[in-house]
């Protein structure tokens, strides 16, 4: 970023040490930071190495002719800009540099008013153009970001409504497969081989519905308004359930679950909430977990607020997916194993209960999910506005 | 034990679902009439009265809560089942609110939509029950008064 209020960084090349040399002096003391070369391939090098805003360049040097170097600087250093020093009979020269990307030329014998007035100016485009950049970076990361605000809003939008559509045709498909298991099942004149696949085949249709069921209303709950039910409860308790809940998981995991919990454990919350992002928690923990690995769900304190601590030694998760798996459809499940929304629904359930969830992980190492959560809702809760989970 | 079947009154606009659960229920042993909209779930009630309505609560035209309302206000004893997607659990509230005996979601569970049949039955005959005896205390003070 360039500091409008430091002094302009000049570079000031000629070959003519007489010439060059009381003109730096001069521009000095007008405040100008002068550094000089005596050539094209000093001023080359040292443009290299140090900052430097304006050149100012002699078109006619023995060594290397200033319309070269002034195509070097352009290349290399498109951010500098270059005044051009002509001799009083070629003019044309001061033109060409400016088709080459020089921002002006004056010729020999210079006035110094004119010159610092020209460096100036130089800078002053350099400084107009940074900031056009910055504000074009900006904005242009401001509408990547609502870019993404409003693909969630609307995929949100577009979810429910699907969801719903959707639970119709289910219903019907559900209905339809149960009465036709309840004939096949009474049917004595079926051959027993048909009988049994006709059964495993609704029985399949059935679970299918059960899946696809189980994604729409995760989705609705994400737009779903209920009546959320603040009391007191013992997270401790509550955490008892949730390992009764995700037994099953567990023993199929080859997983041990404990509770610690030394501390105060009362706290004023919806439970059956809270209770459904344990259970989600819990439930991603043991699909981490390799048999034979453990679960962990510890209470502790935080100052004023009580942390949940679920912590596992399973697989954890990359670095490049800890910021997305919060996001809603988030998944490194194969199909049909997860929904992709348990922890964006969990993380807005904790929220709309006045909380947070914090993730750390290391691969190879666990992962833990840090839950925390106000002791006492700071204000009467908004009952219309809280989330709940299916 | 010979079970008595429920006189049940299914109410939705998806007529594939009505005719499938009606099926189903059916084979359960209930007595099922359809009825494609809430105008005609009036209709119907005002021919025969039934046990047990099941109303789905989004209906094009006269929505589930105010065929639920209507219906209480004429026939207070007959007792309502609202079937609604998950997105509609608050309008479910307001439902049970205005006198539905219980909600299920879409697609529903058919065991649990069957005990809640059952438990709306027992309400409606309990109530019944009670009217029919203080019909009769009320029969007795009468007489002693003669």
């Amino acid at each position: 970023m360039i500091d409008q209020k430091r002094s302009i960084r000049v570079l000031l090349v000629d070959d003519e040490a007489d010439f060059r040399q009381p003109l730096a002096k001069r521009l000095t003391k007008r405040g100008l930071a002068v550094a000089q070369a005596g050539g094209g391939r000093e001023a080359l090098a040292y443009i290299q190495n140090n900052p430097v805003d304006v050149v100012i360049l002699d078109v006619k040097m023995p060594e290397m002719s200033g319309l070269d170097v002034l195509q070097r600087i352009k290349a290399e250093h498109p951010a500098i800009e270059v005044v051009l020093l002509t001799g009083q009979a070629s003019a044309q020269d001061g033109v060409d540099g400016m088709k080459a990307g020089a921002f002006d030329y004056l010729t020999k014998p210079v006035e110094l008013e004119q010159l610092a007035g020209k460096v100036r100016q130089a800078f002053d485009k350099i400084v107009r153009r940074e900031e056009q950049a910055r504000e074009a970076e900006f904005r242009a990361k401001m509408e990547q970001r609502m870019i993404a605000a409003e693909r969630l809003a609307s995929l949100g939008t577009m979810a429910t409504g699907v969801a719903h559509e959707i639970n119709n045709p289910l219903a019907i498909i559900s209905e339809a497969a149960g009465w036709l298991k309840g004939r096949v099942a009474k049917d004595e004149g079926l051959p027993p081989q048909l009988k049994d696949n006709f059964s495993l085949a609704l029985g399949k249709i059935e679970s299918s519905v059960e899946r696809a069921k189980r994604i729409t209303h995760q989705l609705l709950s994400f737009a779903r308004k209920t009546d959320s039910m603040i009391q007191e409860c013992d997270v401790k308790e509550l955490l008892g359930e949730v390992v009764e809940l995700t037994r099953k998981a567990a023993d199929e995991a080859k997983a041990a679950m404990t509770i610690e919990s030394r501390t105060e454990t009362k706290i004023w919350t919806d439970p059956y909430q809270l209770r459904q992002v344990f259970v989600n928690l819990v439930s991603n923990a043991l699909q981490a977990v390799e048999p034979g690995g453990w679960v962990r769900l510890i209470t502790g304190e935080a100052g004023e607020e009580m942390v949940i601590t679920v912590q596992d030694n399973g697989s954890g998760i990359p670095k490049e997916n800890l910021d997305r798996i919060f996001e809603p459809f988030f998944s490194t499940k194969p199909p049909g194993k997860g929904t992709g929304l348990g922890l964006s629904v969990s993380r807005g359930l904790v929220e709309k209960l006045g909380g947070r969830i914090e993730v750390e992980s290391r691969l190879g190492e666990g992962s833990s999910f840090r839950v925390f959560l106000t002791r006492k809702p700071l204000k009467t809760p908004d009952l219309s506005e809280a989330a709940v989970g299916p | 034990m010979v079970k008595i079947p429920i006189n049940i009154l299914l109410v939705d606009d998806e007529r594939d679902f009505v005719e499938m659960l009606a099926l189903r229920l059916e084979d359960a042993g209930q007595r099922v009439r359809p009825a494609y909209s809430g105008g005609e779930a009036l209709d119907r009630l005002a021919e025969r009265e039934a046990d047990v309505v099941i109303l789905d609560i989004k209906m094009p035209g006269m929505d589930g809560i105010e065929t639920l309302k209507a219906i209480k206000a004429k026939y207070p004893l007959v007792e309502v089942i609202l079937l609604t997607g998950h997105g509609t659990v608050e309008t479910a509230v307001e439902g049970l609110k205005s006198g539905a005996y219980d909600y299920v979601l879409k697609p529903a569970d058919f065991p649990d939509l069957l005990s809640k049949l059952e438990g709306a039955r027992r309400r409606k005959a309990e109530q019944e029950e009670r009217i029919r005896q203080a019909e009769a205390k009320a029969l007795v003070r009468r007489t002693g008064e003669i």
